[in-house]
This record gives structure tokens, sequence and C-alpha cells, in this order.
């Protein structure tokens, strides 16, 4: 109790106020007794936690409505009550109380403050932490938001709900991609994922589907985990909170916690739900006849036209007199559902909780499905005072029927719904599927035909004992597995093959086994004042990847598709192990004096395999300090401020996410010539490689005002990592195409706010969460041997240089149209000897004033990077009824869309968007459509250029859930304890300038961000479910 | 303390001291960088793992470089065949890339270095020879295709080690592919036995190289010395008519000298190149279908001459290929036969003055063709003299077959028959431009001085 002397104001509701005299008081009390009829109850109402009076107490006879409220000492008084009859105490911010009145004519009461969140557990590293004693800076999520979202993997549950943290959906399949940043990209060679941690185990976070039909198809296998099973997830931030796991850190930690038992009856609950996806939005497409004048006009614009020889124009053609919009042959309604069940209970020394769900959604593209079992135990047991012990297990099952979607490649669906010329008839005059034709094949039997099956297993494990010393020491190990085994099976049929009998097939199979051992003494002593903490340990941690596969061709039959059946062969590369392993020792101590001043020092030190000999080990040290200055006397009187805390936090933290045998070098086996066993060197070594280091520093501040009403985190932070690990391109004549070295810099700097208020409390409730954060990001050093006219090619469409972010795009600046030949005053031409730009050809800003169009006159035409980004959650609840909704939104950034070029590219005789209408045709046209031109001779289509650079920011109303739970009595009588109904809306509606699918896109999961590529769409969801408790 | 405290702590002592060597984890399922070569069959696979590395570099390249700026073809396809058709090559094409060829180079050099670590014997050497051999042939299409290149003839396993190396002279190069064949002649075995004789490199193949490299030099004598123990090589005999189109489809021929081995699943792009029927990178110009003589048993195993504008090229596919698809082709690429080697012998008896000892060998070629043989009085008055007689006679032979270019700048006769068809006309022009991005990897290479 520190708030001894604040005056009263009456003004604000729910103020301390000082206990004058109870004395007094009682006195009053006893002496009116006598006047009254029935009796009069009076008393005292008094803060539990602090023993002070409470002013403004409602006092009320529950049957009669009338009541009082208590004065400024706490005391209240109220006459003519009937024995029998219940009083009902209640206060803002404090448990309602009701009391059943006896003879008793004294009612002293004391309420109970509802639960401060301050109070609550934060899991950290090997641990957990009073909220209120942080000193580093977390972000965390919580059960209920997780329902509310109803999402079926954990990491998009992340998306616009913690600060700092950025999401971008890979692919919107289900079990698809995404890509997590914790405070921006620190690292060039795409190791920029966060570290998860599930239950204290390190899991598997890459995608290990190894069957990449195309680029960028790869899987989510956070999505192994049901949402619906995990308590909180936590973001390890900032280097204070980080650095406990060393060299794997660099990229923030996600914690994830599942839901464990608790001492009581067993809590029976069952929650289905069922619901349907659509596509967001469909995009305008040419249809045939305007397709084919477009084609027409292609060739008539040529320098020197030729005759068309391509038969797509022949609209009596059998395989080409088609008419169709490809988006209503692939794309749907798909239906999902799921259910889930749970029993979580326990007794004094035993806890368990036990959950299982099924899952089966169907994709919005034809033919695509997710089906997956989950299935949980956590066990707690007490042995002894002393020795208790238990486990975390998981068993995930998921069949995913794939489609080849997300990738540039000929096979991708997302592209080819767009870009398919639509005159493609779909059949053939004798009714069989035109499977093939000019190089494509046949969208619709490429998803109804072609085979993309993915299966896997996944336990996810954690056994441990923990043994308790004393009070204040004990000791804890853990043995932990994430064992993943998966099968792919690809098989393309010969019909959808130009050459008859041409089939070819896949099959991967992989073991990923990833184990560990962690054992830690925790000390914890709170003398008086004075309140220590400490940590010690080690862990071993060892991961290993097997896997088999073949690849062949020529089956006899498209109906046999197993490996044995193929006539060749042709491919068994996919046949390998690796393996790679950590020994790490770490420490903590913590130490604050009354909670006012706080500090924390932690040590990691990280040996792993993947370095050379000389540079095994890393050291990752961080320290922070805390400063509770509302518990100084200056803040003591102040009724606003409930509790402020400045933190502070510097540290280092690494990054070991390069091949296991890159330092070592590599030669490859099965470089056959003809049936001749051969290798190759094809890594060149790198003896002297190390980890990447993340030096970050973090100044924080948390804040809660009027009585917790409000309150606010604010984070700024500096984040620097050097010794980029980067593969450096270097000559050919080499041998090699690039070496992985340490070089260069990069910097993070940004600031993050995240802001609850309670607006209503009361019968209706309405509380808001608000969160906004911004990055900046920027290249601060690369070695000038790397950079060519100053900056690094970075894919195709980005360049990394000092002093800009990594997501910048580069290239050609388009400027409009030329109307007229003589538009082009200065005779600009392509290079140096190359033609002249007229009337239709793009106005390309000539950089330097050339008069040449060529590469020196590319440019800085884009950034993927957001100016912030972030979300607001509203929640609100009258009695049974609750409602959420959130929005999520980015701005500032741009996107880089490659599947607008794609369907807006003659050259490839793809379809068009209806942009083309509006295309150059002769002399005088004013437009920012160029004219179609076969082969492409000024470059026209093939730059990279900022007519594809689009503004991506966009708010999403992401997520709206409106809950009702049916009245006790009903449920009662249905003989369940919990019975609500809900409705739950995604991806509703999107406000933006894109005019792709949509703007929450990121084709490539590295470096190259913003990218669309034509990733797989977002999808609109509507879900209805019932959660029955029993 | 009780006994289980003390079974923990004991536990945890073992458990954080017993493991330091968990941190060595050495590849499985490769090799590391230094750690391969082993034993005589890493050395064995080391040298096949070089072979391999040219299937990538002649898949294609093989007609890009040697036909693809010359008169036999004509194209319609945009990209590297127009571009060098029409003369107008540039930094970005494909065949402006040597990174493959490097490749090969890198290969050889790490099993030059450490073969020798593993067997020093016969076993060795031949390996050795083989590896030599194998970087001479790199290095002579690099010279060809683009002049001064980096000469680098150790393997890089450092960052320590210059990565930035600059053009060698030609001369100097040739130097070197000089001494690499002259050691393979002499440590290659001169048979491996059975097909591997045309597909790996014999004592005959590295003749047969420098025989191709002395004349590219304009050294007849050398030339000369070095086709005669090709031409009495008894693996080596000219197959007869009925069996010339299978020296390319079935591959393996007695007229097989070195052959790039490709199968089923080991592809290249034989089919694209030259008979797609409807849509291949090359067909026959006019001027090459004009320049045959009457009665040429080869003329329709060459090309369609069934359609006036012929689409095909059959010669190595066999006469009256008709399948349209792209199929990648398992063929072998035919890099040096015996019908090559008469011809340059003929070619360079011819000019050291043993006329009559060269239309000798340039006769058994015409008489397999079906065609009579020529007199230096009947060269004179077709072909104006021996010399472009033989010339004309590597043109039909060897036609597509990725010589005739590097003929033609060999014989100094490249701009004369070039110009008028593409305005070729500086000596300067003549090879092609280091790709943009070899430029852009390694600061201290000059771009060819045409191109910049």
């Amino acid at each position: 109790m520190n708030k001894k002397n604040t005056k009263p104001q009456i003004k604000l509701r729910g103020q301390l106020f000082l206990f004058k005299s109870v004395l007094v008081g009682l006195l009053f009390l006893i002496s009116s007794i006598s006047y009254t009829q029935g009796i009069a109850i009076s008393g005292t109402v008094t803060n539990v936690t602090t023993g002070e009076p409470l002013v403004g107490v409602n006092v009320i006879l529950k049957d009669s409505s009338r009541g009082v409220t208590t004065d400024l000492d706490g005391n209240y008084s109220i006459d003519q009550v009937t024995p029998g009859t219940v009083l009902s105490f209640s206060f803002l911010g404090f448990e309602r109380k009701e009391i059943t009145v006896s003879s008793e004519t004294t009612l002293n009461v004391v309420l109970s403050p509802i639960a401060n969140e301050l109070d609550e557990l934060v899991i950290v590293g090997y641990g957990t932490k009073k909220k209120r004693n942080l000193t580093g800076s977390i972000a965390s999520v919580g059960s209920e938001e997780i329902e509310q979202t109803n999402q079926q993997d954990a990491v998009s549950v992340l998306q616009g709900r913690a600060a700092g943290v950025q999401v971008t959906s890979n692919s919107g399949a289900p079990g698809g991609a995404m890509t997590i940043r914790v405070r921006g990209n620190s690292s060039l060679n795409s190791g920029n994922d966060p570290l998860y941690v599930v239950d204290g185990v390190p899991i598997e976070s890459n995608s290990l589907s190894s069957l990449n039909g195309s680029e960028n198809f790869g899987l989510n296998p956070l999505a192994d985990i049901n949402p619906g099973d995990i308590e909180s997830i936590e973001v390890l931030k900032d280097a204070a909170s980080t650095a406990i796991y060393g060299s794997r850190a660099a990229n923030g930690v996600v914690l994830i916690t599942t839901k464990r038992g608790k001492e009581g009856k067993a809590q029976i609950n069952l929650n289905v739900f069922t619901g349907v996806s659509e596509i967001s939005r469909k995009l305008s497409v040419l249809n045939a006849s305007q397709y084919r004048e477009v084609i027409l006009d292609s060739y008539r614009n040529m320098a020197n036209p030729v005759e068309p020889i391509f038969s797509v124009l022949d609209s009596l053609s059998p395989i080409n007199n088609g008419d169709v919009d490809w988006q209503d042959e692939l794309l749907r309604i798909a239906p999902q559902y799921k259910i889930d069940l749970s029993v979580r209970g326990g007794s004094e020394n035993v806890k368990y909780s036990w959950s299982s769900s099924f899952l089966d959604q169907d994709g919005v593209i034809i033919n695509n499905n997710y089906k997956r079992v989950t299935s949980r135990l956590n066990v707690d047991f007490n042995a002894t005072d002393k020795l208790k012990f238990g486990q975390s297990i998981s068993y995930t099952n998921a069949i995913n029927n794939r489609i080849n979607a997300g990738g540039s490649g000929n096979l991708s669906l997302v592209r080819e719904l767009l870009i398919r010329p639509p005159t493609y008839s779909m059949y053939l005059p004798d009714g069989s599927l035109n499977g093939y034709q000019f190089g494509k094949r046949n969208p619709v039997g490429l998803a109804e035909l072609a085979t993309h099956l993915n299966k896997s297993n996944r336990i996810i494990g954690n056994e441990y004992a923990e043994y308790q010393f004393t009070d204040y020491l004990k000791i804890r190990s853990n043995v932990n597995l994430d064992f993943v085994s998966m099968k792919e099976d690809e098989f393309i049929p010969s019909i959808l093959d130009y050459r008859p009998g041409y089939n070819t097939g896949s099959v991967r199979s992989l073991t990923n086994l990833t184990w560990g051992n962690e054992t830690y003494l925790t000390f914890d002593k709170q003398l008086t004042d004075h309140h220590l903490a400490a940590l010690a340990g080690f862990s071993f941690q060892n991961w290993k990847n097997e896997q088999t596969g073949l690849d062949g061709m020529f089956f006899p039959s498209d109906n046999l598709t197993t490996l044995n059946g193929a006539g060749t062969i042709s491919g068994q590369e996919a046949n390998f192990i690796t393996e790679h392993s950590m020994l790490s020792y770490f420490g903590r101590v913590s130490y604050d004096y009354k909670g006012k001043y706080l500090a924390e020092v932690n040590l990691r030190a990280d040996g792993s395999s993947r370095f050379g000999a000389d540079n095994r080990f890393g050291y990752f040290p961080s320290a922070s300090v805390g400063w509770r200055f509302s518990d100084e006397n200056f803040l003591q009187d102040n009724a606003v401020i409930n509790d402020a805390k400045l933190r502070f936090s510097a540290g280092q933290t690494g990054n070991e996410a390069i091949g296991n045998y890159t330092s070592q070098g590599e030669f490859a086996v099965g470089v056959n010539y003809l049936d001749y066993s051969g290798a190759a060197p094809t890594v060149m070594p790198n003896a002297g490689l190390t980890w990447e280091t993340t030096t970050q520093y973090d100044a924080g501040l948390d804040i809660s005002l009027w009585n917790n009403r409000i309150s606010l985190t604010a984070d700024y932070y500096v984040k620097l990592t050097e010794d980029l690990l980067y593969n450096v391109p270097i000559p050919r004549t080499t041998g090699f195409s690039f070496i992985t070295q340490n070089i260069g810099s990069i910097e993070n700097k940004g600031i993050e706010f995240t802001l609850t208020t309670r607006n209503f409390i009361g019968d209706f409730k309405w509380d808001t969460n608000f969160n906004i954060s911004s990055n900046s990001n920027k290249v601060t050093d690369l070695p000038d041997e790397l950079l060519i006219n100053g900056y690094i090619q970075n894919g195709q469409y980005h360049i990394l240089k000092e002093g800009l972010p990594i997501g910048t795009f580069y290239g050609y600046k388009f400027n409009g149209v030329y109307s007229r030949d003589e538009d082009n005053v200065n005779a600009v031409t392509n290079g140096a000897q190359g033609a002249v730009f007229q009337g239709g050809d793009p106005i390309w800003e000539d950089v330097n004033g050339d008069n040449i169009i060529d590469v020196n006159d590319r440019q800085i035409i884009g950034d993927a990077t957001p100016d912030f980004f972030g979300g607001i959650t509203n929640n609100f609840s009258y009695k049974n009824i609750s409602l959420s909704i959130f929005f999520q939104f980015s701005y500032g950034n741009d996107i880089y869309s490659e599947i607008n070029h794609q369907r807006n590219s003659v050259v490839r005789y793809n379809n068009l968007s209806t942009d083309a209408l509006d295309r150059w045709r002769e002399q005088g046209d004013v437009t920012d459509f160029p004219r179609p031109l076969r082969d492409d001779p000024l470059e026209s289509d093939s730059r990279i250029q900022s007519r594809w650079v689009e503004d991506g920011s966009y708010i999403k109303l992401k997520n709206i859930n409106l809950n009702y739970s049916f009245p006790e009595a009903l449920v009662g009588r249905l003989g369940l304890s919990k019975l609500d109904a809900y409705i739950t809306g995604s991806n509703l509606i999107t406000w933006t300038k894109y005019t792709g699918f949509d703007p929450d896109v990121n084709s490539y999961s590295g470096l190259r961000a913003g990218v669309d590529e034509g990733s797989y769409p977002q999808s609109r969801t509507v879900i209805l479910g019932l959660n029955f408790g029993f | 303390m009780q006994k289980i405290e003390k079974i923990i702590l004991g536990l945890i002592v073992l458990l954080s001291v017993s493991c330091s060597d968990i941190l060595d984890k050495d590849p499985q399922s490769s090799f590391s960088a230094q750690g391969f070569y082993k034993t005589t069959s890493d050395a064995q696979a080391g040298v096949y793992g070089i072979y391999e590395s040219l299937q990538s570099n002649y898949r294609i390249n093989f007609a890009y470089w040697g036909e693809g700026r010359a008169d036999a073809i004509e194209t319609n396809h945009s990209g590297d065949p127009l571009t060098l058709r029409q003369n107008t090559l540039n930094k970005t094409m494909n065949s402006a890339q040597w990174s493959s060829l490097y490749e090969t180079i890198s290969r050889a050099n790490y099993a030059i270095k450490y073969v020798p670590e593993v067997s020093v014997d016969e076993f060795g050497l031949q390996l050795v020879g083989q590896a030599r051999a194998l970087r001479a042939l790199s290095y002579f299409y690099a010279v060809r295709v683009w002049g001064d290149v980096p000469l680098i003839l150790e393997p890089y396993e450092s960052v320590d080690q210059e990565l930035f190396v600059p053009k060698t002279d030609k001369e100097l190069v040739l130097d070197q592919i000089v001494e690499d064949l002259q050691y393979a002649a002499e440590n290659c075995r001169d048979s491996y036995g059975g097909e591997r004789d045309r597909v790996l490199i014999t004592q005959g193949g590295a003749n047969a190289l420098l025989t191709q490299v002395y004349m590219w030099r304009k050294d007849y004598q050398n030339a000369n010395a070095t086709a005669d123990l090709v031409l009495n090589n008894s693996l080596y005999s000219l197959v007869s008519m009925a069996d010339w189109s299978k020296i390319f489809t079935t591959g393996f021929s007695n007229e097989s000298i070195f052959e790039v081995g490709y199968n089923e699943v080991q592809t290249n792009a034989l089919r694209v190149l030259y008979a797609l029927g409807s849509d291949s990178d090359y067909y026959p110009s006019e001027r090459f279908k004009n320049s045959f003589e009457d009665n040429d048993l080869r003329k329709s195993k060459i090309y369609d001459t069934t359609v006036v504008t012929t689409r095909k090229i059959w010669k190595f596919f066999g006469e009256g290929f008709s399948d349209e698809s792209a199929d990648p082709s398992s063929n072998n690429i035919v890099l040096a036969r015996l019908a090559d080697i008469i011809l340059l012998k003929a070619e360079a008896l011819n000019k050291l003055g043993q006329t009559d000892e060269a239309l000798e060998l340039l006769n058994r070629i015409r008489t397999r063709a079906g065609l009579e043989n020529l007199d230096q009085a009947s060269a004179i008055a077709n072909y104006g003299d021996v010399d472009s007689a033989i010339f004309h006679e590597r043109s039909i032979e060897l036609s597509f077959e990725g010589h005739r270019w590097f003929d033609l700048v060999r014989t100094n006769r490249a701009i004369e028959i070039m110009q008028p068809i593409n305005g070729l006309s500086d000596p300067a022009n003549l090879v092609w431009p280091i790709h943009e991005d070899a430029i852009n990897r390694n600061p201290n290479l000059e771009q060819n001085s045409f191109y910049r």
C-alpha cells in the first residue's frame, strides 16, 4: 500500500480516499438503527488489496432497486431492510458482491478488484514474468482474440494484432505460407523468420514441401497447430526478451503456449462451425473477339508486318473457338467445417487438457482441399511435494490436395486463370478435354487431373520434470521433439501434354526431426523490498532432415501413378540427409527493488555446427532496466496515472540461418554423365563464415490511466545487423556463381504503439484495442566490390543500395504513351542503335537526357515497405451478446504487380485486362495503354517499369465476430453449462487502390518483398458456429 | 543433501560436459569441397563430373556458337538465333554467357589438383589427361567465341584467392590448350572399350582436338602430324553412306572421335534447334541449299528436300523425320569425327604444298557422297582453287555440326561471306561480347573492343 495521502477528488469516480475514522462512522450507524422499520444495515466498503475505503460504491437492495452509495469515508447506511433480502455491492473495476442480509446490522464488505492485466503472467524465454515487471518489449495475443478470428493457423492471428509484427500472405490457399517480420527485415539471405517455440519446443517453421511445381509454393508449418488449443502467443521483440535465445533470435521469437488443465471439474467443450469462402473480387478480362483484335493489332503494328500463323485467331478452329473467362471455370464458393472437442480439468495433483479437432476446408480454386486432424494432450502431475512432471504432446495429420498456384511457371493456375486466352476451347470436337495447346496446358485440366498431394504427420512433444529444492530454487529439465513425416505425390497425365504417352510423376518422402534437451535452474526469492531471480542452464538441439524422392516419366497409363510404373526414372537427386546441431549455455539475473527499480541481464552462448571450427561459439548478451515512476513520491498523489513504467534495453542476438554445410563447401554426388557416376564441386567453401549479429536498443513506456481505462505501450527501437550472411555473386570464371560471406549491415528503426481503452464498462461494454507500428529499414553498408553502379541487383525487381530500404523497386519510369510519332521530338531511341520510339510506344523517362533509353535510365520506382501498419479491434458486449470488429491496415507500401504485367502483355499471347480496350490504335490517340506489338522490339513489355508499381495501401475489415450466449436457464434445461452461437466474417471488405486480387500479397517470402506474381488470392469467408459446454 | 538431489546434480554435470564434439557435422549425402577426393573411385567420379558439365555447355550452344553467325542457316526466331543471324550481338544474349564453360574448367581444375593425391600411377595419369583435355576443349571454345579470356588453372577453395581475374591474351590461352592436349594425347588411354571410346576423351580424341587447335592457329605442320595419328588410329574409320545418318541419329559410330553423350533424361535441344517442323530455331538457307553439287547423296539426308520452303533439317534425326514435338532430344552431339580430321588434314597438306595428297583425302569424302573425284584442274574449274574445294566440302559434309562459323573465321572468309548477308565488316566484331553479367561480377574484366 503506497498511496496514503490522496486528497478527495469528487469528480473522479473510483479515486482512492483516506480512511479517516471508522469509529466515527460506526457510532453514527449504530445510533440510527432504532429509528427504522425492519432493520437498518450499515457498514464500510473497502478495497481488499489496499484496505482503503471505497467511495461511491452502489449498494442496492436487489428486489426493490432501492439503493445508496458509500460516502467519502466508504460508509453506507440503508434502512428498512428485511432479513433474507439480497444486498448488491458494485463498483467500477471491482467484482460485484451480493450478500443475503441476516439479522446482523453491520455489514462491512471488501471488494476485490477485477484482475488487473498488469498482474497477468506473461510467458518469457524459459519462464514467466508478471507483465508489471517486464523490462523488455513483448506483444501478446490471448486465446479470446484467437477464437474470435476463427483463422485456421496460428500465424495469421497475429496479423494486425501485435505491434511491430508485420504479417503478409504468400498464399491464400488453405495451409498456405505467410511471411512474418518482427521489426523489419534484418537479414539479406532470406533468414528473416522469427524463431517459433511451442510449449518450450523450438519447432521447424520453414516450409518442408519440396515438390515445388513452381516457386513460391510453400506450406505454412504453423498450420499444424490448432488455434483452438492456443492459450496465448507472445512475440518477443527487443534484445532483452530475445537474447536468451541467442543465435536464432535476431528476427524475434514467437512463443506459443497451449491450454493446460486447471484444478476443478472437467470442462467439456464442443465447438462446431461451418462456413463458406469465395474470392473477394474478380478481375476483368477480354472476351474472345476483343482478344483476337488485340492479337491482330500486335501483328499490324510490326515494322515489317507478317501474317499471323497463330491459329488462336481462327474462330472456327475446333481448338480455339472458345470464349472462356477462366475465373468462372476455376473459382468457386468453397465450403468448410470444423469440429473442436476438448476436455480440461484436474485434481490437486493431476491436471489434464485433452483436445481434438477436425477441419475440412475447400479452397476457392476447384479441386483444392485441406483436411486436418489434430489432437493434443497436456498433463501435469505432482509426484511428490517437490517433484512435478508432465508433458505436452500434439499430433497433427494433414492432407492437402493442392493446386499449383503462386509461381510464374506454366503450371501456376492463379496466373493462368487471368492470362490464358479466352479463345481456348475447353473440349475438342470428340468431347475430350482440350488438354494442351500452344505450349500451354488447360488450367481446368491441371486443376482436375493433375495430382499434387501433400500428406503430413507431425508430433510436437515436450516431456518435463521439475524438482523444487526449496521454495526459491528449482530445476527443470525437458526433452522436446518436433517430428514431421511428409509424403508428396505429383502426377501430370499425358492428356495435359502434346506428346502422346508423355506423363510425369514425382514422389517425395521426408522425415524432419528436431529434438533437444533443455535443463535449467531457476532461483526466485523475495527479501522484503528486494526481489532477486536468476536462471542458469544449458541446452542441446539437433535437426535432421532425411529425404527420398524419385521423378519418373512415361507411365504406361495415366491411372497408374506410382513410381514403379514409370518407364524412365528421370531424377533421383532428392535423396539426402542433412544434419545440424547446436549446443548452448544460458543465464539470466533479474532484480527489482519494491517493484520500482527493475534490472535484468541475459547471456547466451551458442555453438553451431554450421560455422567453421574457429567460429563455433557466439556470445549474446543483453541488459535492461525499468523504472516504475508511478511509484515515486511525486506521482503518488496523481489520480490519473495508475501505473507507469519506463524501460530501456540493449543487447545482441544472432542469425545462423544458412545452409548446414555452407562453410565447408560442397562436392555433390549424382552429377552423372550417362550411366557413369560423377561428382562435382557445387558450393565454394568459406571456413571463416559466422553468424549475423544484431544489436538492438529499445526504449519503452507502459502507462495505465484512469483506473486502467486507458493503457498505452509505446516503444522506440534501433536495430543494427552486421556481418550479414549474403550470397555474394562472384565471377563465374571461378566455377561458382556466389559465395556465402559475412558482409555489410542493415538498420531497422521504428516506433510501436498499442493503445487499449475501455470506453464503456458495466452492462454495455466497449473496449478498443489499437496498435500501429512504423519501421524504417535501410541498408547501411555494402562492400564496394559488390556494387555495380552503386547497387546490388536483388532478383528481378529490387535493388540493394546503401541508404535505401530492402524492398526498393528499380526500373524504368513510364510517363505515358506517345500520341503521335512526332511527339517524340528528340527522336529518343531504344538503346544506342535501336529503333526510334513512335506513336503508341511508351514514353520512358530519359534520366540522363541522352535521348537513348538504356539501363542507365533506370531509377527507383517504388518501395515495398509500408510507412505504417496495424490494426484496430472494437469489442462490444451487452448481456449475452458480444460483437468484435477488427480492421487491419497497411499504408504507404508499393506493390510490383507482376500479375498485371502478365495480364497486359501481348508478347506471350496472354489474355489481357479490359484496360487493353483503351489501347493506342492510331496516330493521335491519347491513352496510357501502349500499342500492342509482336516480338517487343522496343522492350515495352520486358522492362521492369513503374507502370506495374501500384499503391498497396489498404484498410481491411479483416474480421467480424458476433457471439450470442443462450441464457443459463435455457442452457440448463438442455443439460448444458454453456451454449454460444456465433457468426464470423473474414476479409469482408478491403478498401484499396490496388487493382489485383488483394493488396495483402507477397509472392516471395524472402527479401524480394511486395511482388504479386499471381498468388493464390485471399478469400472472403463467413462462418456459422455453435459452442457447447457440458 | 537428499539422494535425489545428488542424482540430479550428477546428471547435470554429466550432461553439460559430455557434449563437445556434437558440433562436428560433416555432410552425409555429399562431401565437403576439400573432403571429396579420397579413393580411386572418387577420382573417377570427379572426372565423370567434368563430362557432365559438357552436356549443358553444348546442348544448344554448339549450334549458336558454331552455326548461328554463319551462312548455312536461316531463322525466324527472336532471341539469340535472330540476333546472331543479323549480327546484332548484344551483352545480354544467352550465347554470350561463359559460365557453363568455366564450370567445366573449375571441375577439371579440382580433378587436376586432387586426382594425383589419390593416384599417381597410370590410372591417375589418364584421369588427369582427360581432365586436362576437357579443360582445353572449354578454353578452345572460349578463345574462339570471345578471344582473350581469363585463364584459370587452379580450383577455387578460399575467398583469399584472386577472384577477379582479368583477361589473358588468347595466344597464351592457346599455348595452354596445346600443352593440356599434348599431355592428354600422351596420358589418356588409347581405348576405354566399347562405347566409352566415343563419349570419353581417348588419345585419338586428344589428337583430333589438337588438330582442330593447330588449324585454328594455322600451324599446318603440327596439324598434319596430329591428324596423321588420328587417321592411323584403328578406332576410327569412315562409315558407309548407308550408315552416314547414324553417326548422328544413333551415335557411337566408328567415325566418331568425340561426342558429348546424352540420353532420355540428360537431354539437349537438337530438336528445338533443327527439326521442330513448324517452328525450329534454324532451317537451311537458300544459299546452302543451292551450294550442293548434283547427285550429292547427302542432300536428302541433310534436309527436307520434298518441299520448296524447307523448315526441317533432317541430318540429326534421319531422312523423313516428321515428329514436330518440342521433346528434348537424346542424340549425342558429335564434336569431332574422322571426316572432319580428314578434311582438316587435306587443308593442311594443301597449305603445305602437298596438293595431290590433299586431293586424295578430299576425294575419300567425295566418293562416299557419290560425287566424282576432283583433280587439281576440276577443283580450280569448279571452286577456284583446291583450298576452296576443301572448304566447300567441309560446308556440306560437316553442315550444321557447329563447324561453319569457326571455319569462316579461321580461314579469314567470315567478312567476305557474311558482309552481303548481314553487314559484318569489322574484324573486332568476329568475337562475341562478354556477357553483361560477367562484366558486372568482375571489375577487372574489359568488354571486347567492338562492344564497348
